[in-house]
């Protein structure tokens, strides 16, 4: 016991570290787009506890962007080395059929991101339960507890084990074999029966989660060029990108081979950056 | 040893073990020894408590950090590697909004004994056997009924993570990408130039390889604030001498993350598949049954069969576009 103790103290002392941290830290919510899933293969390892749990793992980066404004437009260079003179010189005089507007050129400003591996594993066994009321001390809430999700009829199943506390008013609970956990997780609540009345808890997923080879980095592109200056001119879109397209591509403007070109002229757009020369992982700038 | 005593009991549903039944226990038996042994059930009775209120503490803790606020902040106050990007075309399109870029999805799914997972090349055929709850494998002397689902997995939808400076830790960027050395090596080397004092370093506690950049722990904080501050170091890795930039490192953890299930369009899951024929015989002859159009099937381009008493996991990833 005094072991427990002991380990206790330690556990607390690192969660009041944790809390102490805010000053310091930021907080990033992102949303996870939704692509096709298909199966790949099918494996049979040994180890036991790998069947008990769905996992999951994948890479998450931030997609920066960019927010071109009325007026500005992008343009990517195939040569680095271009890109760079071009910001260099600073003003350009570009033609766009019979008037001539005078271009800024910037290096594109871009914000901080975040890069990470996350990996989870989805419990086939267990469901969290939340929200359970403090109407029954603590022991014989458990054994309601065990007897509602043993309920085949709600779609409960044999229970195998129940984690409850009366004070975060949470518990955990296992059931013998797989599947149950997926049929009561169909619905976000479950009935749970006392003596008295019946009480719809939450009920959730039971996940383990961690991230891996978390960076920060801050977006620098070096191939793309930003250009600002261009008047609302009568012509649409296109035409313009196709003047500054064909205004770049020339030596002799100061340009070189050019890739890409985008502006906005009727309202804002909004530019995604993509790593360059990705290999699935970000290079980093020396 | 509770035996021992007479605890009297007033409430049989209490716990028997506090302060007061221990002091007025009974003691049958010489004098000293059993005093010894009281003591040992007040200290006992002591520790008890103690771990009650330490658990108390414990969840009220982790209460508090599940429910922590931070308010989100746009920019960082402290130096950052930079990251080359590139403008390609892309711009969005209507409403979406595309916070991030997800890669390398991996989902491992446990199969249920006596199941079939069936994946067909058009997703047109999965759904149209899905539109019954059962389906009827026929076979050459009898006609099995199976219960059909659809596959659906729990995938991430949305996350939150929290992140802070770690002060014992920094990040080492600009690692040659060649292989001439092993992982093992360049940490190696590493840890070799970074252990020196006279490189303004210290004693390495821990060390991480990343992409293109590595993690080093140290024992002590100055040597960190020192290494951050000189920041640019010529390293030596193998054959050359290799510029390298030193930054905090800022480590992270997942507050929330939302799953939402999300369906795979090409496959089915039969289950409860009777014994009748072994393993591979059974595999194959689903296999011609899902084959054929006029049983509702089409092109497989999978059959994973899982016999009774056996298991597997199925492993999904996204539609490579």
């Amino acid at each position: 016991m005094v072991q427990t103790n002991t380990n206790l103290k330690i556990e607390i002392k690192k969660a009041e570290m944790e809390l102490q941290r805010p000053s310091s830290s930021y907080l990033v919510k992102k949303n996870i787009p939704t692509k096709e899933i298909k199966f790949i293969s099918a494996e049979s390892p040994k180890d036991d506890s790998q069947y008990s749990d769905i996992s999951c793992s994948f890479q998450v980066t931030t997609q920066l962007e960019y927010e071109l404004k009325k007026g500005q437009a992008l343009i990517t260079f195939e040569d680095e080395e271009v890109a760079q003179n071009v910001i260099k010189r600073g003003k350009h005089l570009v033609t766009f059929g019979s008037e001539e507007m005078k271009l800024m050129a910037k290096p594109v400003p871009l914000k901080t991101g975040l890069s990470l591996q996350v990996h989870s594993k989805i419990s086939k066994k267990k469901i969290d339960v939340a929200g359970i009321p403090n109407e029954l001390p603590e022991e014989q809430m458990r054994d309601k507890l065990a007897l509602s999700f043993s309920k085949s009829q709600n779609g409960g199943g044999e229970v195998e084990h129940v984690e409850y506390s009366v004070n975060t008013q949470r518990a955990v609970i296992t059931f013998l074999k797989n599947g149950v956990a997926d049929n009561i997780l169909k619905h976000k609540k479950y009935p749970l029966f006392t003596n008295t009345s019946c009480y719809q808890v939450d009920v959730s997923p039971h996940m383990k989660r961690n991230v891996k080879k978390l960076q920060v980095f801050s977006g620098i592109s070096k191939r793309t060029v930003l250009l600002t200056g261009l008047r609302n001119i009568q012509d649409d879109e296109e035409s313009i990108e196709e003047d500054i397209f064909i205004h770049f591509q020339k030596g002799s403007n100061g340009g070189g081979d050019v890739e890409v070109v985008k502006c906005a002229l009727k309202k804002p757009q909004i530019a995604y950056f993509e790593a360059d020369l990705d290999q699935g992982c970000l290079t980093w700038v020396q | 040893m509770a035996e021992k005593f007479n605890f009297p009991v007033d409430d049989p549903s209490q716990d028997q073990l506090t302060w007061e039944n221990v002091s007025r226990a009974e003691i049958p038996g010489p004098q000293e020894e059993d005093e010894l042994w009281r003591k040992k059930l007040l200290k006992l009775c002591y520790l008890k408590e103690e771990q009650k209120r330490l658990k108390l503490r414990k969840e009220k803790l982790q209460q508090l950090q599940a429910e922590q606020y931070v308010p989100p902040k746009e920019e960082v106050p402290f130096p950052v590697p930079q990251a080359v990007l590139v403008f390609q075309g892309q711009t969005k399109v209507g409403k979406e909004v595309r916070e991030t870029v997800i890669s390398n999805l991996q989902i491992h799914y446990p199969l249920p004994e006596s199941s079939a997972l069936v994946s067909f090349e058009d997703p047109k055929v999965a759904a149209s056997l899905l539109q019954h709850q059962e389906h009827f494998i026929l076979l050459e002397e009898c006609r099995l009924r199976v219960p059909i689902h659809p596959v659906e997995l729990p995938v991430p939808a949305s996350i939150k993570v929290l992140t802070w400076l770690c002060s014992q830790k920094v990040l080492v960027v600009g690692l040659p990408t060649d292989r001439d050395l092993s992982e093992e090596q360049l940490l190696d080397k590493l840890e070799i130039f970074f252990g020196r004092p006279s490189n303004g370093g210290g004693e390495v506690t821990t060390r991480e390889l990343l992409p293109g950049a590595a993690v080093l722990g140290f024992a002590d904080d100055k040597v960190i604030q020192n290494l951050i501050q000189t920041c640019c170091f010529k390293v030596p890795l193998g054959s050359q001498e290799v510029p390298l930039r030193v930054f905090p490192y800022v480590d992270g953890k997942i507050q929330e993350m939302e799953i939402s299930p999300c369906p795979v369009p090409n496959s089915v899951l039969v289950l409860n598949i009777p014994d009748i024929l072994d393993g591979p015989d059974l595999e194959d002859t689903l296999e011609i049954h899902f084959q054929k159009p006029s049983q509702g099937g089409g092109e497989v381009e999978a059959l994973t069969f899982v016999a009774p008493g056996k298991r597997s996991l199925a492993l999904f990833t996204h539609e490579s576009t």
